[in-house]
């Protein structure tokens, strides 16, 4: 672990995003999944692999951090969290050494949409590993030490983040963006809110929550479907039914104009996140959205924020955009960190993209470019366990289909150059935008005439 | 899609780092070992070719090594390895600064590039319809390297450093420690380079460099995939074999002299939780103690049922966050770090006081069977875990090729195995010893707004300006 050792061209966070964005197949056969339910209801997906003798599983249940009651901010988080202190015959202690032992991984967290009990092992340990997972979401211990414990824990992880000054700009323009719906606040809650939390609230979540009738298991490796199948429906006997449905929220929105909420700090450089609301998972332009934003700002070095901001005025190391397309509609945002004194200017540069891209009609070159990509990059999505198996969750958990691998190419190819000047007018606003940025004020000076104002090297011209 | 914030690589990088540092060495499992179906094939230029075919997916990966990292920098010129990595992007004389990404994006790959204080890597990872694409652009930035674009790319590694490190506490402790563990070996200074050291380099010094260390001679090539290896072999002897060797890379001589007594330092960062790190000079792969070194930080962090995540985070509760780490594939000896982030209100000193009652614990006492078994599981696991992706399968024939031969990765397991708990003891007793020990404290002095408090705010931790990121003044 030689930490300080390594320095990369560009974040592979960045490159993972990327990846992310390419969710299926050119052909059929690149990934055979079965389907089956089991009898308490939950979906279970399976592709076998056999070159490896280890195994990967992981549970999608409907307990992500949008179902955090008012004023409990951070209570899904917390309870995946309590859910691996060990099962009512088994210690939080036993339970790790016993893991830890036969070398394999277990974990439970939450997301927004959706929590994950997930586990890695050898195949000669997974039998057993399994049955320590299925005790832990079926028979969690949930003592009050334990929860106790882990929410201190909690409340100290936040206070650790918060020194890090992109947290505070990224939960800021959540909280401003989204108000008090599900999506608008931290998966991991606030330092506050996560203090109040009491046992019974980790136990009434753990009971609403953790329904398998709601749940989706997606298994890959060395295994054989029927296995695993007999396996889980013995291992798995936890609570039944489903969990009760949830109001979709309204979009979040901007109002007209440019909303700009600086918090001062002593840094070296502005962290910038910019945007307003975007779309939903099911939203059927999400396919042409996809080729916008890889051109805009979602295709790392062929993207035109990365060609401006970065290779041509050298102001950021990272810049991207995304929409966080979710179960509910989530944002659209811009993220960059520059020097305190070059912010004005990396934001009208952003904000001037956002309108090219409005006004003029994409290159058949940047197009042709981003549906190669999308289409083509899929296989780099399923190169290992882990992918495989969030590829298969997301099919079942977005409604996709098992065929989606072969409809995702013909989504993507039906794009138009058309097509994403119209969803690039419908869906970015940058005249009703949310700019939230953690930044040295003295030297940054961050202000809405100064963006306007600020110098743009050859600004105004196209990227390409 | 989704949300990128501001990015933080620390913990990426961490994981990637350590997936590499721990996973060497294979339990092989059908007996056969991992590197049984490499083929290799050294060009007459020197170049050394290793392929491996690997049929799980339909993708392959292309990686090219350099043998050039921060080691072989020298003062007033720190960073430059890192920056001619940027630079490697900005064209050659057949295609268009940042052309590379995108042609390799268009085929549906995606390429990166990372420095290490050892080497510099270059790779892709694509569909393994595509692989002729990164084959002969890397070929053709062998040969035809002509940049453009330098004062821009240099202004995006000045904020790459401010990103990482500047307004990262932790990493700023990290740079300030090893620059005090290490006097005379250039693992003193940090991969990305002192900020002004970074701006003062120029295009020259880049050239210059990169004609003494970017030959085919000082370079490794490693795919691997879905793919007849035969037929990459040829592609990439047809593509690699004509380009032509510059002058020898000099020798690197530098040797860090003994560590005479333990040395301490403090930083005072812009920061809310206090952390410290502890740093001990130990010996890399070419000493068996490695081995034992492993394993002794399996024993200390690796899992929530190691000692110091029971005895810190469980029981005492008083850290956010506790490591400890050991990289043998360092080329020079390198360093057994050990590192935590308190929570709010735990003074520094009693959280070192307890890590160092469990580096006390390990010099006093033997491993327990079980425990020591433990850690050898975990371990082999590991490796099993590591062959999932190509792309960690061939940065590690890469890495060990570099330290001396990639069948050194099947010999790992093996000397895991061999460990005993009297070894661990001994190396516990041998290393892990304050006389052997750098110890570097941060000490918060609070995240604020700039523009309070008048003249005397965050606005005096001018850090990395002055080249020593971080000292006390």
């Amino acid at each position: 672990m030689n930490a300080a050792g390594i320095s990369l061209r560009t974040s592979m966070a960045a490159a993972a995003a990327l990846i992310a964005v390419a969710a299926a197949a050119p052909k059929a056969n690149a990934l055979e999944i079965k389907r089956m339910t089991l009898s308490n209801g939950a979906v279970l997906l399976v592709s076998e692999e056999h070159q490896l003798p280890m195994v990967t599983l992981s549970i999608a249940f409907d307990a992500g951090s949008r179902r955090d009651p008012a004023g409990k901010a951070g209570l899904a988080s917390l309870t995946a969290h309590c859910l691996s202190q060990g099962t009512r015959e088994l210690s939080a202690a036993d339970f790790n050494q016993k893991v830890d032992f036969m070398g394999s991984a277990v974990s439970v967290d939450a997301g927004r949409d959706w929590a994950n009990a997930s586990l890695t092992s050898l195949t000669k340990y997974e039998a057993e590993t399994l049955h320590l997972l299925a005790g832990i979401v079926t028979d969690p211990g949930l003592r009050d030490a334990d929860i106790e414990r882990k929410r201190t824990e909690q409340v100290a992880g936040i206070k650790a983040e918060e020194e890090r000054p992109g947290y505070p700009a990224t939960v800021k323009f959540t909280r401003s963006l989204f108000g008090d719906a599900p999506y608008g606040h931290p998966v991991e809650g606030y330092a506050d809110s996560v203090a109040k939390l009491t046992a019974e609230d980790v136990r009434s979540f753990y009971r609403d929550h953790y329904k398998l009738g709601s749940a989706v298991i997606a298994v890959t490796g060395d295994v054989h479907a029927d296995e695993i199948k007999v396996l889980l429906e013995k291992q798995l006997s936890g609570i039944r039914g489903a969990v009760a449905s949830q109001p979709v929220p309204p979009p979040p929105s901007v109002a007209p104009g440019l909303h700009l909420n600086v918090i001062d700090r002593n840094v070296t450089q502005a962290n910038v996140i910019l945007g307003f609301g975007g779309i939903e998972r099911s939203n059927p332009d999400y396919y042409r959205l996809q080729v916008m934003n890889y051109i805009l700002g979602g295709g790392g070095f062929s993207s035109r924020l990365v060609k401006v901001v970065r290779s041509r005025e050298g102001l950021a190391y990272s810049v991207g955009s995304g929409f966080s397309a979710g179960k509910f509609a989530g944002a659209f945002s811009v993220g960059l960190e520059t020097k305190n004194a070059s912010a004005n200017q990396a934001i009208k540069l952003v904000l001037d993209q956002i309108r090219e891209i409005q006004e003029k009609p994409v290159s058949d070159e940047e197009l042709d470019g981003a549906k190669k990509y999308l289409i083509g990059s899929f296989p780099l999505s399923i190169d290992r366990q882990s992918g495989i198996a969030s590829f298969m969750l997301g099919v079942e958990l977005n409604g996709l289909g098992l065929d989606y691998a072969d409809k995702f190419p013909k989504l993507i190819q039906a794009v138009t150059k058309e097509d994403v000047q119209k969803v690039a007018r419908t869906y970015l606003h940058p005249d009703s935008v949310l700019i939230v940025a953690v930044a040295n004020q003295r030297e940054a000076a961050i202000a809405d005439a100064a963006i306007a104002q600020a110098g743009g090297g050859a600004a105004g011209a196209p990227a390409h | 899609m989704k949300i990128i914030p501001a990015i933080d690589l620390r913990d990426l990088l961490r994981a990637a780092a350590a997936a590499a540092a721990i996973a060497i060495f294979a339990p092989a499992a059908a007996g056969a070992g991992m590197t049984d179906a490499v083929k290799t094939e050294t060009l007459p230029n020197g170049l050394k070719v290793l392929v491996l075919e690997n049929h799980k997916a339909p993708v392959a990966t292309f990686s090219v090594f350099f043998h050039v990292g921060s080691r072989n920098e020298a003062f007033g010129q720190t960073g430059l390895s890192h920056l001619l990595e940027h630079l490697m992007f900005k064209g050659t004389k057949k295609i268009k600064p940042e052309e590379f990404s995108n042609i390799i994006q268009e085929n549906g790959g995606m390429d990166n590039a990372f420095t290490t204080s050892d080497f510099t890597d270059y790779f892709e990872v694509i569909n393994k319809d595509h692989l002729d694409v990164p084959i002969s652009l890397e070929a053709d930035r062998m040969a035809n390297w002509e940049p453009k674009q330098f004062d821009e790319e240099k202004a995006v590694v000045e904020e790459e450093r401010r990103l990482r490190t500047d307004d990262n506490p932790e990493d700023a402790l990290d740079e300030l420690v090893r620059a005090q563990a290490f006097v005379a070996h250039p693992y003193h200074w940090p991969v990305i380079g002192w900020m002004k050291d970074i701006q003062r380099l120029t295009l020259q010094d880049a050239i210059a460099y990169h004609q003494v260390y970017y030959s085919p001679q000082n370079a490794i090539i490693v795919a691997v995939g879905d793919f007849n290896s035969d037929q990459v072999l040829k592609q990439v002897a047809e593509s690699f074999g004509a380009i032509k060797n510059g002058p020898k890379p000099p020798p690197m001589r530098d040797v860090e002299p003994p560590q005479e007594g333990e040395r301490r330092v403090e930083m005072r960062h812009a920061a809310n939780l206090p952390a410290f790190e502890e740093a001990f000079h130990v010996p890399n792969l070419s000493n068996p103690d490695s081995f034992a070194l492993e394993v002794a930080s399996e024993i200390l962090a690796d899992g929530k049922s190691s000692r110091l995540y029971k005895k810190l985070v469980v029981e005492k509760r008083m850290v956010v966050s506790i490591g400890a780490g050991y990289d043998m594939t360092s080329f020079d000896p390198g360093l057994f770090v050990v590192s935590g982030q308190m929570r709010p209100g735990v003074k520094t000193e009693s959280a070192i006081a307890e890590a160092d009652h469990e580096l006390a614990a390990l010099r006093e006492k033997p491993v327990g069977a079980e425990e020591l078994q433990k850690a050898k599981n975990l371990e082999q696991a590991q490796f099993v875990f590591t062959q999932d992706s190509i792309h960690e399968e061939a940065m590690l024939l890469g890495l060990y090729e570099m330290l001396g031969s990639y069948k050194l990765v099947d010999q790992y397991l093996a000397g895991i195995d061999k460990v005993t708990a009297a070894d661990v003891q001994r190396v516990a007793r041998q290393y892990l010893v304050d006389s052997n020990r750098t110890l570097g404290v941060l000490v918060p002095t609070g995240v604020r707004p700039a523009g309070a408090g008048g003249g005397i705010s965050g606005g005096q931790i001018r850090h990395g300006e002055d080249g020593l990121s971080g000292v006390v003044r």
